[in-house]
């Protein structure tokens, strides 16, 4: 029996299995380069072109240089440079709604790993708390436009009780249309973030806590001087991540404003101005607007994939694989 | 796995060799109809049979920001390549923008399917349809004179009278308009429900285009007296800050509302008005209609026959349908308070001392006022921008008026507009 | 002896205290979650005109009418959309995951020339929103007449970055390059040892990474609404968005609240069902990062 297994791998340690590897990788790039990559190269090269249309008439493709980066990026009559201005709304945007995002997270992840607490019902909280993530960004947005509208609920009751007059427009001004939005965001992400990070905390050594204890330091100190250090790079990851997601920020300014990105343009994001010249058939400056969001997320892509390809870098990791492959 | 896909493929094959077949036939199987709303689907659905083994195709996008016009153009431009189930047999087109489809190859001379037009017809509905050699596109269904509908309880109370004769003598010039909008602010009231609800009775007005020859964007002296008299109203509390289309516009014809006047043609009954019809809370019979400081005309739908169109005898028929039948032309007034595109029926209707709209009016004989104001409306100075550049004005004044920019900052986010929109018009320096 | 239990006690009330701020905030969050959502319920239960009179924490009785009405509206044809949109999701998922896995399942157990700079590759353009590829995707659906078809939502699928390295990290804890073997001694070819052996073992990140991509898919929005025009093949996050623009159907607010309930329900009631694996399947995707 012993035998004739040796010998059954021995007649095995000749095969190779790496085609196999080939064979299996080969629906995800064919279809990443038939609808990702392929489109990718289209559009830079569509940012090179005059290229658009009025009404039935398609005027170009012509070859016009670096003519619509050159658009792009000039300025207006008052010195501003619009696509500077989508991408500070954007950032804006984002922060209002990661600040408290990511601080309540925090929060929220030591309070529900802290055996001292002993907090209750935490499935409950987490339950309740993760759900707006999963909501549809349109339809959320949909609903706080209902919501917040003229002739909405909340004015309404704002209203009656004396908080703001008749002809307050939570829709005319910047502070309270960028508030809506932020307020939107935070809600769809603190849960997650909140669940990652405590993940994050769960994953620290326990006796690192327990020795820092013993040695007098106070709740404040073991988080600074243990808790933050060690969850560091969870925190930035995330932080980062999040960021490429708020630089992607559409559905729900859009579907708010109904792409209009009122007051006075304020809340315009990016991808809302890539969207308008999108279905202009601008294909032009969609394409320059494409290539710029690019550069953008591929410098803050560059982060994330420091931290997750580092693991992979260990050797005997990828020798105990390589063992593994061939007998 | 490979005889799944076999089998799909075959299945495939024989699809489509059916549907050649039937490309190939006198008539399609499939008619497919472009539309942004779907007032005339009711219509259609209602009025006219579908020749027995037809479908119909509603495809159907909003009008907002455009979308309705970039979608039906790229269907267009592919319309040469679609199969011929898949080609776009009618569209709707409205007045801001029809002269585009019009003007081009993508649409055909109804005359070649044998359709001609009646001399019960409108004029400048036929006028609108034809491009800039004559050739006749389409038809229209519908006959858009305005005026203005106002609320006779208000009105007794602001001018001590509802009665219509003695409330247009009241109203019949802007100066006037605006001496009452004053007194109706003093009772409490709105003189108007949105800051861009006179706009059409100006913007009808021009008497020039928005772009000219040269390509470059104008402003003619009814738009920048539209803009005048809006920023005096909203200053003064005159009328509210939502749009035309806005709920909070909407909401002022229950029963609670406090606005007086609003401003439309006969198809703003059933498309703005429902709440005013609202079991409950409506105010069905508060309502007369008079012609107001100036006659104008809002909007209208046009039917328009698509080149390559495979099903030309059902475009015939519908087309009949809607503005010769008499009898279907008759209950399009009765029954869905439309104002036809039939000089005759409209005539018998006005005529008739009998009739009255009680479905919102107070059973005043609407048709007869509407029947006096069609017979003024021209066709003149408009371009294909039409729709995009009212629309973007409207959008970016009402942050002017709703406190939001400054109106040079709302002039410019307009030119801004422009720019993104059409690259082609040259703007104001 | 005193002293030591008056510190006790201080302490205790300390952290009595601190427990009762906790729970307060916690409360308080919650709450936010839940308040427009409940708004939005409530909502749904009123008619226009009551809708019109501002704001209420009651139900009203038009909850039933309002669905009836939004369910039968023409112009928004909701039960197509979620019909659509099921179609679009369930596929996507279904593919993705198995895509994914596979891909995985050949970084993990083969060793080829160019696995490296695959694998690189990939985590690499992990992070690239498909915003900034639209422009081209939408211009080479329209050459190949694929705009109003699901092959542009679905087929992408296969392709998820995201997705493969969750999968690849699952495989590292929890397959062991010896079951391969041993299936390889039974004589199991290697494509049918993957269907029939990796697979199974790999059922929970299945699972979790099945119900996420199901719900991104379904609540996409900016690639469907560049593709799809017809009436009858828009998915719920385009008719909802349509709402936003059209300047029909939003008079009755009521509809509308239903229409916005209706949209979010499935996933609702599907997170109700399975938050607890949902949320674990956050966490591992997140500490093995």
């Amino acid at each position: 029996m012993s035998k004739k297994k040796t010998e059954e791998n021995g007649a095995l340690k000749s095969v190779s299995y790496a085609k196999w590897g080939y064979i299996f990788i080969i629906p995800f790039f064919v279809v990443y380069i038939f609808f990702t990559l392929v489109p990718q190269f289209l559009t830079i090269y569509n940012s090179f072109f005059e290229s658009y249309r009025i009404g039935l008439e398609q005027v170009g493709p012509n070859y016009v240089g670096l003519e619509n980066y050159r658009t792009l990026f000039s300025a207006d009559s008052d010195g501003i440079i619009l696509v500077l201005k989508y991408t500070f709304n954007t950032m804006w945007l984002w922060i209002l709604g990661a600040v408290p995002q990511f601080v309540i997270a925090l929060l929220l992840a030591i309070f529900f790993t802290s055996y001292r607490l002993n907090i209750k019902g935490q499935g409950f909280f987490k339950t309740v708390i993760y759900m707006p993530n999963l909501i549809m960004a349109a339809a959320f947005s949909m609903l706080f436009f209902t919501l917040f509208s003229r002739v909405g609920p909340i004015q309404a009751l704002l209203e009656e009780w004396g908080w703001i007059d008749a002809s307050f427009d939570f829709f005319s001004k910047r502070v309270t249309v960028r508030g809506m939005i932020a307020l939107m965001n935070f809600l769809m992400w603190f849960g997650n973030t909140t669940i990652v990070l405590m993940a994050g905390i769960m994953g620290i050594d326990q006796s690192l806590f327990e020795s820092a204890t013993i040695d007098g330091a106070n709740s404040v100190q073991v988080f600074f001087r243990v808790t933050m250090p060690l969850l560091m790079p969870i925190f930035v990851y995330c932080l980062i991540t999040a960021m490429i997601g708020g630089i992607q920020m559409f559905d729900v300014p859009q579907v708010l404003t109904n792409g209009k990105g009122v007051p006075n343009e304020m809340t315009r994001t990016l991808v809302m101005y890539l969207n308008g010249y999108l279905t202009n058939k601008n294909y032009g400056m969609a394409g320059a607007i494409s290539v710029f969001i690019f550069v953008i997320t591929g410098i803050l892509s560059g982060f994330v994939y420091k931290r997750l390809s580092a693991p992979y870098k260990d050797k005997t990791r990828l020798h105990r694989r390589r063992k593994g492959d061939v007998i | 796995m490979k005889k799944v896909f076999a089998i799909l493929l075959a299945c495939l094959m024989v699809l489509s060799l059916v549907a050649c077949g039937n490309g190939k036939k006198a008539q399609g199987k499939v008619f497919n109809i472009y539309a942004w709303n779907e007032e005339f689907k009711g219509f259609f659905e209602k009025y006219y049979k579908v020749p027995e083994g037809v479908t119909v195709n509603w495809i159907i996008n909003p009008s907002d920001n455009g979308v309705y016009q970039q979608k039906l153009d790229e269907a267009l431009l592919n319309q040469a390549n679609a199969s011929a189930d898949d080609k776009i047999d009618m569209f709707l087109a409205e007045a801001d923008y029809i002269g585009k489809y019009v003007d081009s190859a993508y649409t055909m001379d109804i005359t070649s399917f044998g359709f001609k037009n009646a001399d019960t017809m409108y004029e400048y509905t036929i006028k609108a349809a034809s491009d800039s050699k004559g050739v006749c596109k389409g038809v229209s269904f519908q006959c858009c004179p305005a005026a203005v509908i106002y609320r006779k309880s208000i009105a007794k109370d602001v001018l001590g009278t509802d009665v219509p004769e003695e409330v247009q003598a009241k109203i019949d010039t802007w100066e006037k308009f605006d001496d009452v909008a004053a007194q109706a602010k003093a009772k409490g009231y709105y003189m108007t429900a949105s800051f861009a609800e006179t706009f059409r009775a100006f913007s009808n007005n021009c008497t020039s285009p928005w772009v000219d020859a040269n390509g470059n964007l104008q402003f003619d002296p009814q738009i920048t007296a539209w803009m005048d008299q809006t920023e005096k109203y909203i200053k003064n509390g005159y009328t509210l800050t939502a749009g035309v289309w806005d709920a909070e516009k909407t909401n002022e014809m229950f029963k609670t509302g406090k606005t007086m006047c609003f401003f439309g043609p006969a198809w703003y009954y059933n498309f703005c008005m429902t709440n005013a019809m609202d079991p409950d809370n409506g105010c069905v019979g508060d309502w007369c209609i008079v012609k107001g400081p100036q006659a104008y005309f809002w909007g209208g739908t046009w039917l328009l026959a698509a080149t390559g169109s495979d099903n030309t005898d059902m475009l015939k028929e519908i087309f009949e349908t809607f503005t010769t039948n008499e009898d279907v032309v008759t209950k399009l007034v009765k029954d869905e308070n439309q104002y036809p595109n039939n000089t005759k029926i409209a005539q018998k209707f006005a005529d008739d001392k009998s009739y009255g709209n009680t479905a919102i009016l107070d059973g005043q004989n609407d048709i007869a006022v509407f029947a006096e104001l069609a017979k003024d409306i021209k066709w003149e100075n408009h371009t294909n921008y039409d729709q995009l550049l009212n629309e973007g004005l409207q959008n970016k004044l009402q942050e002017f008026y709703n406190g939001s920019v400054d109106k040079d900052t709302a002039m410019k986010n307009f030119y801004q507009y422009v720019k993104e929109t059409y690259p082609n018009i040259k703007l104001p320096q | 002896m005193n002293k030591k239990l008056s510190d006790n006690t201080r302490g205790l009330i300390k952290l009595t205290v601190l427990r009762i701020i906790v729970y307060a905030i916690l409360i308080f969050l919650t709450a936010l979650c839940l308040f427009f959502f409940y708004l939005m319920v409530i909502n749904a239960s009123r008619s226009n005109a009551q809708l019109a009179t501002g704001f209420t924490l009651l139900p009203k009785e038009n909850f039933l009418k309002n669905l009836v009405n939004a369910w039968n509206d023409s112009s928004i044809n909701i039960p197509r959309g979620m019909l659509n949109s099921l179609i679009i999701a369930l596929s996507s998922a279904v593919l993705t995951t198995y895509f994914s896995a596979l891909t995985a399942y050949a970084i993990h157990a083969y060793d080829f020339k160019g696995k490296r700079a695959v694998f690189t590759f990939i985590i690499a353009v992990m992070m690239i929103p498909a915003q900034v590829s639209a422009l081209g995707f939408v211009q080479m659906m329209n050459k190949l007449h694929l705009t109003n078809s699901y092959i542009p939502l679905i087929i992408p699928s296969i392709a998820a970055p995201v997705v493969f390295f969750y999968m690849k990290q699952y495989m590292e804890s929890v397959l062991p390059l010896d079951v391969i073997d041993a299936a390889r001694v039974d004589g199991s070819g290697e494509f049918r040892t993957f269907n029939t052996i990796v697979l199974p073992m790999l059922k929970p990140a299945i699972a979790v990474q099945m119900i996420f991509s199901f719900v991104s898919s379904w609540n996409n929005y900016f690639v469907p609404a560049l593709l799809l025009d017809k009436a009858e093949m828009k998915t719920v996050p385009i008719m909802i968005a349509q709402l936003r623009s059209a300047d029909y159907s939003k008079f009755d607010m009521g509809k509308v609240y239903m229409f916005i309930l209706l949209a979010i329900l499935p996933v609702m009631i599907t997170y109700i069902f399975l938050s607890k694996s949902i949320i674990k399947g956050v966490t591992a995707g997140s500490v093995k990062g």
